[in-house]
């Protein structure tokens, strides 16, 4: 038995939790001096949510591991510091019509943040957060999600998914997050035997299938054995550095910690996102730099995704969104850089 | 197209220069093309897509670029002005670089571009440019093209912006600016961002924070503005670049209209000229001090 | 000489911040003190070697740290200590008081002149009508600053 949820009682759900005081993220449209992108932000109204749109120009990880987060403020005050910590306190926020690809990456960095270190701020966000996933309706030429094994459909790290069925969704629980919210919400989500109406998102899933074919494992041993290799040179020579990739990847997870005066003897320490892509990254105080050019720093990117990620804890840092192809000023395109170390691979003859 | 290949591969089989930056063809459109082998010339292409300003990849901190050794670059009229600007702040020799200027009949906004070049389509830097080649070039590719009809006035929205009052302008930059996460992908991807320390990355002191709170965006993009002034080039890569879908161009339209009203200066592909900011005239206007 | 009137303005004393010239303005500023002359005390002085050397992103920063007006003062042109650093300062805060003005900044609350070693009364006249107008302008709550958590 599916369960079913119309439009109108999507915007009915979302509207009592902005009554209740719910921060709502949603796809929302965007136009900005004539560019139209959709992107995730603060709902005031369910109107506003576009979920047959394209995907959002950036992830969703913002809502979880904001661009800048104050830790604590101090102040000096006669030889002596006065600490004040930020607030562990979340607010709830429900996040409506994430990407898959996006709602996935949450749970792939999750294995980061509680690993060495229980990064209390990403948790604090990611409880107070639930996530509801809709099933992609369409790719482009830059998806690549089914190629690290993930899918248009995949429920990973959503609680719920809703899968487009003409004017309403099925709705798909995940978690006890998940089920709480239907709890809540029963009513609005009737039981319904109308029996699937063919899968569009196969459509989908062939379409994005297209674009690349993988094999992780092969991929990861070829990286493992090829850390210097002419590959690096050739293919990092268009790389401006820019970091742009990182900045909208849903993956990438590296901060910095700065202390920033706000006036004599007061300030702040905040940590802000930070990209492995600049030379300012590995830069040593004496002026060395480990990765001192642009092949040692891209060669880094795809380094940590498919080898170093995977190794330490399993999976791929990457869930195939494909936004820092879209991005990219100087055409750096993963597909293509992936392929031809897959073919490298294949070449070189693999052990597996 | 085959008279720039057969160049490029002369020039490399000749060995007058290591490699040649042009443009190639990829999986979704065009990107830049680094060729140190005469049978890759045939990869290289030029047409409306070719968008990307090659001679961001001059800037001295490209070390990996410079590795290659010396090079010849596929230059459009406008890109010559980023050669020409390096040149003018003693970045680059010229007699170390080898200048293939394209005769251009405009570009697309973005390199991607399936359409064809028309009023839609067409660049805003493309507006009212004769298409011709560079002074500067070596040598000369490609017949004489014509650049389509502007779509309109480039200028239009920074009109409406001027007509708003100044609460409007300033709520409106915030509101933008709020969207900034400080990668600098509009400094990086900028031929003439090429400061081996940018002032937005110092911390002793910390002019500019580095945090994406809308102090330190402010901060860093008026900053970003003003010391291009004079010295921006108008190829539009920063706002191309942007991740944050922030209309930075207009900031760099803004410096130009002010340049060319002030001190008469309109960016050149002429190493002489002198940068506006950095030189002066005893009689410039100062209606403005007290 | 306009003298701030304490009775007819509201309650609000703007901060003010001003960079001068060591030569010519802050020896103005020197001989407008030793000469007694009725002067707002809101005026904050920084001084450096040459209007050259005055950055723009001091006239931020003082922004960002709750000032609600700036001075920009030097030597007058052909007067420059170093020969040419106030015709250099003179272009860039011509293009930097345009570009804040089209960002939204009024440039009502900057003030540039050029002030002589022997212009005390010059340098009064200044501090007394940029105080009185950016009082009359109120507070600059709305410059893009960072929220201050205060500590206790």
């Amino acid at each position: 038995m599916r369960r079913m949820l119309s439009r109108t009682d999507l915007d009915a759900l979302v509207r009592d939790l902005l009554g209740a005081g719910t921060r709502v993220i949603a796809p929302v449209r965007r136009k900005v001096q004539g560019r139209e992108f959709v992107e995730y932000a603060p709902v005031q109204n369910p109107e506003e949510i576009a979920l047959d749109g394209s995907q959002p120009v950036r992830p969703l990880k913002q809502v979880v591991f904001p661009p800048t987060e104050t830790l604590f403020n101090y102040k000096q005050d006669k030889g002596l510091v006065q600490i004040q910590e930020a607030p562990t306190t979340f607010s709830d926020t429900l996040v409506i019509g994430a990407r898959p690809c996006d709602a996935a990456a949450l749970e792939i960095v999750d294995r980061v943040m509680d690993w060495d270190y229980h990064d209390e701020f990403w948790f604090g966000h990611r409880q107070a957060t639930t996530v509801v996933a809709v099933a992609c309706t369409d790719s482009d030429e830059s998806c690549f999600c089914t190629a690290v094994g993930l899918s248009p459909e995949s429920t990973r790290g959503a609680d719920w998914l809703l899968i487009p069925a003409g004017s309403s969704f099925e709705v798909r629980v995940v978690t006890p997050k998940g089920e709480a919210l239907l709890e809540s919400n029963k009513s609005r989500c009737p039981e319904s035997d109308v029996p699937e109406a063919g899968k569009a998102s196969s459509a989908v899933e062939e379409k994005v299938r297209a674009n690349l074919a993988m094999n992780p494992a092969k991929l990861q041993e070829w990286l493992g054995a090829h850390f210097e290799h002419p590959l690096w040179q050739k293919i990092a020579l268009r790389c401006h550095g820019c970091g742009a990739c990182a900045f909208v990847c849903p993956t990438c997870h590296c901060f910095d910690i700065v202390d920033e005066l706000e006036g004599v003897g007061r300030g702040a320490r905040r940590r802000n996102w930070d990209a492995c892509q600049p030379a300012l990254f590995t830069l040593h105080g004496s002026g060395h730099n480990p990765r001192k050019d642009q092949s040692a720093r891209f060669r880094q990117r795809v380094m940590h995704k498919f080898s170093i990620y995977p190794s330490r804890f399993g999976e791929i840092l990457c869930t195939g969104c494909g936004r820092c192809i879209r991005v990219c000023a100087a055409g750096m395109d993963l597909i293509a850089i992936l392929a031809e170390i897959g073919q490298n691979a294949e070449e070189a003859g693999s052990t597996l | 197209m085959e008279e720039l290949r057969e160049l490029a591969k002369k020039l490399l089989q000749e060995k007058q220069v290591n490699a040649v930056v042009g443009y190639e063809c990829d999986r979704r459109g065009v990107r830049p093309a680094f060729v140190d082998d005469p049978a890759g010339c045939d990869r290289l292409v030029f047409d409306h897509r070719c968008v990307q300003n090659l001679p961001a990849y001059l800037s001295p901190r490209r070390t990996n670029v410079a590795g290659l050794g010396r090079l010849a670059v596929v230059v459009k009229q406008c890109d010559a002005r980023a050669v020409a600007g390096l040149i003018r702040e003693s970045q680059l020799k010229r007699e170390n670089l080898v200048l293939i200027g394209v005769r251009c009949g405009g570009v697309a906004a973005n390199p991607n571009e399936s359409r064809e070049l028309g009023a839609e389509t067409l660049a805003l830097r493309c507006y009212g440019c004769s298409g011709t080649e560079t002074a500067m070039a070596d040598y000369v590719v490609g017949e004489p093209k014509t650049v389509p009809a502007a779509g309109g006035d480039r200028d239009a929205r920074l009109a409406e912006i001027e007509k708003m009052s100044p609460e409007e302008r300033l709520a409106l930059w915030k509101e933008w600016l709020s969207r900034c996460t400080r990668c600098h992908a509009c400094r990086q991807v900028c031929p003439m961002c090429f400061c081996e320390r940018c002032v937005a990355e110092k911390t002793q002191p910390n002019w500019i924070e580095s945090s994406p709170h809308i102090q330190g965006n402010f901060s860093w993009n008026v900053t970003r503005a003003l010391h291009l002034a004079g010295r921006c080039v108008d190829c539009g890569e920063c706002e191309r670049a942007c991740p944050a879908q922030i209309p930075l161009g207009l900031l760099n339209r803004k410096l130009a209209k002010i340049m060319s009203a002030r001190y008469g200066f309109a960016v050149t592909d002429d190493p002489s000229t002198p940068a506006p900011i950095g030189s002066y005239r005893l009689d410039d206007g100062q209606e403005f001090i007290l | 000489m306009s003298v701030p009137a304490k009775e007819k303005a509201s309650s609000f004393e703007p901060n003010i911040v001003a960079f001068v010239c060591n030569w010519c303005t802050y020896t103005g500023a020197d001989l407008a003190g030793t000469s007694r002359l009725n002067m707002a005390p809101n005026v904050r002085i920084i001084r450096l070697p040459c209007t050259g050397r005055i950055d723009t992103l001091f006239i931020l920063k003082a922004f960002e740290r709750g000032a609600d007006g700036v001075i920009v003062s030097g030597c007058h042109p052909a007067d420059c200590h170093y020969t040419a650093g106030n015709y250099h300062a003179r272009r860039r805060f011509a293009v930097f008081r345009e570009l804040m003005e089209f960002m939204g900044v009024d440039p009502q609350r900057i003030t540039f002149s050029w002030v002589s070693a022997s212009e005390g009364g010059k340098w009064a006249e200044v501090v007394n009508s940029t105080t009185e107008k950016v009082r009359e302008l109120g507070p600059f709550v709305s410059y893009p600053r960072v929220a201050h958590a205060q500590v206790k």
